[in-house]
């Protein structure tokens, strides 16, 4: 079943390579996104069997990762329904990039050997950068060129760091995660330790943890907001979970307060580097990329104070996505309908397209954390988890982070909703498609931080006790 | 053989001083074709058993694929690219050798706290593949035109190859298709990347100016 | 006693003899490789013998400390080559530390130079010793790093003892650091002597020689004792870089003197091939040229300490 899972992205993709009309690509992303998002429903009732001696399973925090991108990517393909009636531009080699890229991270997710989590990490960062160059021009290939850079440079330390692991792992021969985590005992602490460190470091340049963040408001101020999405809500939680699987290995090897003192660190550095940014932004895809770069701190910080903070980092992982689903593709309306996402160019939204206005002012309060959306649940629960394992400091300097953040987005925002109006440069038109895949984001964002589901509960459970 | 792959690790890290050192970015190309092809007759010398296919046709597709092809498509780059041949490094050659001896002893000093388990062909493999990471490293950090840093980046992918030979029996060939393969990928989507950025500086001179200023920000 | 002064004896007149031989053979390999004739290998003999035979002129501007320099710089590498082993010679004087007196001896000679180059008062000369006391700072780190090194591997630091019968023990030991030692020791040897990569010994264009420009104001026997002791410090460089080469010893001396005679020749010919094949660096490329040297033989001697 998995394996059908990974396979059929890629035949679709394969398929649109063929000359067909451009509308027929989309319409097939929608339908095979949607096929994907049914069969991981299922998955939600029962966990499909291994797969390939071991290497293909699927645990719950892989149903999470999994589900995530599922939402996301039927979430994006009807929006871009609504998107390209008004693009001029040739999509195959978008649309043949989505289509790969649901295949990979189906892969990553379910990929239970550090070998092949890493292979299918980094050929998601292949298939990833033609996204970003979809409008042709400088600044988007600067941007490009940067996150490729950026991205392989961490790729190839994480594969440095996959090699020491498999030296630690010398005495069982192999990488599989299941056989690591029973003979944890058994690893040469010093040669994981040293995994460890370039693993964090190789996949923190993915995820854009703050050292190695600058690709990020690069990327995203010049992507389109669907891939933008997919890449802030999708990719860099993949990352996130071979974090999250060298969390597994280490609690179980005795290392965990040693990966614990470096995830805080980079998750501190990662909070205080973006409020610093943010406050002389006037870009608002380039703001919500340093938005971005905060949550990201904030999973990590969560997955290193550990207990409370871990079930907080899966939740949030689940809310960040959504949040990227309200902000970032309304980014990219604005983006689209003004031709620029400057605050200079864009102003006073809210007369001119209401809907679209209104969508914004979400987008500020489900990106920084506000009642009732589910990122103000999650943050709590990281920030609470600060508390209780005695880290004060820590959670002061959260809340600061965040409230700068609030205002710096806030600032942007507000004056591009109610400043003085603007003329944009596409006709005077709100699209359907595109307006209901930000909604839907929106409300099962409030929909699940008002009530949570006993069965999500279960998921994040399952997949927070995998660290024990 | 032990003092055949001493040597050779030895001219890898060797030559990734010398690529640190240069000043014309065509003779860095030259220099990593030639340690790329130091490199590719390591898993040939490496084996530990009787000498199997699987090695050779490591031996050969790395030299094909590093040595001749790489190279190649780096030379096409330069070529279409009508940027000047000069390397421009943020800090001077003289200083970034001195930097990279310094690393090249952080590594040794690394390889010394740790050790490695079961058969190992030469001891100094394990250093010189992190040195010449940590150079590869430096060399794209240090390095502001778009073909240095992917040098820098492949001499990076180079230090690693020699760190996974050395792990040649105990992990699947899967591992050496995956790093030959990536190389490969990357280095063709950085070739279609420059040949955009040059048919845009067709378009507008402007775009030359910011060109030429871009990565320092990196 | 008497014997002491004879081994002396012996040792200078192998130096003396040998180190205008050793500078006849790179000329020639050059005029060959590029399809010339080119001069006899003894032409440095009839060089020296026409200087020796010239009336010394001074200029009114200069004092005593040009004079003393040529004999300053040729009394001391003598005296150094007292110190160096040239194969079944032994050196005639060994003590602990002696690489020490090695290179300060060789400094010595070049302060001097330095000194008088300075003293002439001559705008060029100066820019000369400016050059040289640059670069040669760099390539004596890079000797004392090889010191080091040899030292490293032979546990003492006696010339004879770094460069003798431990070598071949130290090959099967770290093979790779004497490697390395021997290639940025011949980098050394070509930069010291201001050999093609660094300096060309054949331009005569004040604006880009190093040494050549320090010794214009020197004439007649002065000038001789000058090229001398530019002979002999490459000879001795030669010497010290051959056993670790070759460091085969047979039971026979004859064979062993064979070896090492051959292993000279063979690095005359070598240094007359790099000069033939490679272009004069530009002078701000030189100080890399020898920093890479520098960073090979930290390369080694790091090599060394993780092999001993």
């Amino acid at each position: 079943m998995l394996f059908l899972l990974i396979i059929m992205p890629l035949l679709a993709g394969v398929s649109v390579c063929l000359p067909v009309r451009k509308r027929f690509r989309i319409e097939l992303l929608c339908g095979v996104s949607l096929i994907h998002a049914v069969v991981t429903a299922f998955f939600w009732k029962q966990l499909p069997a291994p797969e390939f001696n071991g290497y293909l399973v699927l645990d719950y925090l892989g149903l999470i990762l999994l589900s995530i991108n599922s939402v996301l990517f039927v979430a994006v393909s009807f929006y871009m329904l609504g998107y390209f009636e008004h693009e001029p531009r040739r999509n195959r080699i978008f649309t043949v990039c989505l289509f790969f890229l649901l295949s990979t991270v189906t892969l990553v997710s379910a990929s239970y050997h550090m070998g092949l989590l890493w292979v299918a990490i980094e050929t998601t960062t292949l298939f990833s950068a033609p996204l970003i160059s979809f409008y042709r021009n400088q600044q988007t290939l600067e941007a490009t060129w940067k996150y490729l850079l950026v991205c392989s440079v961490g790729i190839a330390l994480a594969l440095m760091g996959t090699f020491f692991m498999a030296i630690a792992a010398h005495d069982t021969q192999t990488l599989l995660l299941p056989t690591l985590l029973s003979n944890a005992s058994t690893l040469s602490v010093n040669w994981l330790k040293l995994s460890v460190i370039f693993l964090l470091v190789g996949y923190g340049c993915k995820m854009g943890l703050a050292p190695t963040h600058s690709w990020k408001p690069e990327a995203y101020g010049q992507a389109p907001g669907m891939a933008v999405v997919l890449m802030a809500g999708g990719l860099t939680q993949c990352s996130f979970l071979a974090l999250f699987r060298v969390a597994q290995i280490c609690a179980k090897s005795g290392l965990a307060d040693f990966y614990s003192s470096i995830l805080i660190f980079s998750g501190v550095l990662s909070l205080i580097v973006p409020a610093i940014f943010i406050l002389g932004e006037r870009n608002i895809k380039r703001a919500f990329a340093y938005s971005s770069i905060e949550h990201m701190g904030i999973l990590v910080l969560g997955l290193g104070l550990g207990g409370a903070g871990i079930f907080g980092a899966l939740f949030h992982m689940i809310n960040n996505a959504l949040a990227k689903i309200v902000m970032f593709l309304t980014a990219g309306s604005i983006a689209q309908k003004y031709g620029s996402a400057r605050l200079e160019d864009v102003r006073g939204v809210i007369r001119v397209y209401p809907v679209t206005g209104v969508f914004l002012i979400l987008a500020l309060l489900a990106g920084t954390g506000m009642f009732p959306f589910a990122t103000f649940h999650s943050e709590l629960m990281i920030l609470n988890a600060a508390v209780s394992t005695q880290h004060f400091a820590l959670a002061a300097l959260g809340c600061l982070c965040l409230g700068v953040m609030f205002i710096g987005i806030g600032r942007i925002i507000l004056e591009m909703v109610y400043g003085q109006t603007t003329e944009p440069v596409l006709a005077k038109k709100e699209n359907l498609f595109m307006n209901s895949a930000i909604a839907a984001g929106a409300l099962i964002l409030i929909g699940i931080g008002v009530w949570m589901p006993a069965a999500l509960t279960k998921v994040i459970q399952g997949a927070a006790g995998l660290i024990k | 053989m032990t003092i055949w792959i001493d040597a050779a690790c030895i001219l890898v890290v060797f030559f990734s001083l010398s690529i640190l050192a240069a000043y014309r970015i065509g003779g860095m190309i030259q220099m990593f074709a030639v340690q790329s092809l130091v490199l590719s007759f390591m898993p040939v010398l490496m084996h530990s058993h009787a000498l199997s296919l699987r090695d050779i046709l490591l031996s050969l597709g790395t030299m094909v694929l590093k040595a001749v092809l790489v190279p190649y498509i780096l030379f096409w780059a330069i070529r279409h690219v009508s940027m000047r041949s000069e390397v421009k490094p943020i800090i001077g050659i003289g200083s970034s050798i001195v930097c990279g001896a310094l690393l090249i002893a952080g590594s040794f000093w690394v390889s010394s706290s740790v050790t490695f388990p079961g058969k190992i062909a030469s001891d100094l493999v394990i250093p010189c593949s992190l040195a010449t990471v940590l150079l590869g490293f430096m060399i794209m950090v240090t390095r502001t035109r778009a073909v240095t840093q992917v040098v820098g980046y492949l001499v990076m992918e180079n230090g690693i190859f020699l760190f996974a030979l050395s792990l040649f029996d105990a992990m699947p060939i899967l591992i050496e298709m995956g790093i030959l393969l990536d190389i490969f990928a990357a280095v063709f989507i950085m070739a279609i990347v420059v040949n955009h950025i040059n048919e845009e500086f067709e378009r507008s001179p402007a775009a030359v100016k910011r060109w030429s200023k871009m990565g320092e920000s990196i | 006693m008497i014997s002491l002064t004879f081994y002396i004896l012996l040792h200078w007149l192998i130096v003396l003899a040998g180190a205008p031989l050793f500078l006849g053979v790179i000329p020639r390999v050059k005029a060959v490789i590029s399809g010339r004739r080119g001069p006899s290998v003894f032409q440095p003999y009839y060089d020296l013998a026409r200087l020796f035979q010239k009336k010394t002129v001074y200029s009114r501007t200069t004092t005593w400390l040009f004079r003393a320099a040529p004999i300053v710089a040729l009394a001391s590498v003598l005296m150094v080559s007292l110190v160096v082993p040239f194969c079944v010679f032994k050196a005639p004087i060994q003590f602990t530390g002696d690489i020490l007196l090695v290179a300060y001896l060789l400094a010595l000679a070049r302060f001097f130079m330095i000194i008088a180059a300075l003293d002439t008062g001559y705008s060029m000369e100066g820019m000369g010793a400016s050059r040289e006391a640059f670069f040669s700072c760099l390539s004596e780190l890079t000797l004392f790093m090889n010191f080091i090194t040899l030292a490293l591997l032979a546990h003492n630091i006696s010339l004879s003892r770094m460069i003798g019968a431990d070598i071949p023990v130290s090959w099967q030991m770290a093979g790779p650091a004497l490697l390395m030692a021997a290639g940025s020791l011949f980098v050394v040897l070509l930069a010291e002597n201001c050999r093609l990569p660094v300096d060309d010994p054949d331009t005569h264009l004040e604006l880009t020689m190093i040494h050549e420009v320090m010794i214009l104001e020197h004439g007649g026997v002065d000038l001789a004792y000058m090229h001398y002791a530019a002979g002999i410090k490459m000879f001795i460089f030669a010497a010290i870089l051959v056993p670790i080469l070759l460091p085969w010893q047979t039971g026979n001396v004859l064979q062993n003197w064979a070896i090492f005679c051959g292993g000279m020749m063979g690095l005359a010919l070598l240094v007359g091939v790099v000069e033939s094949t490679m272009a004069r660096f530009r002078l701000n490329r030189v100080k890399h040229f020898l920093l890479i040297s520098f960073a090979l033989a930290f390369f080694g001697f790091i090599v060394a300490l993780w092999r001993i």
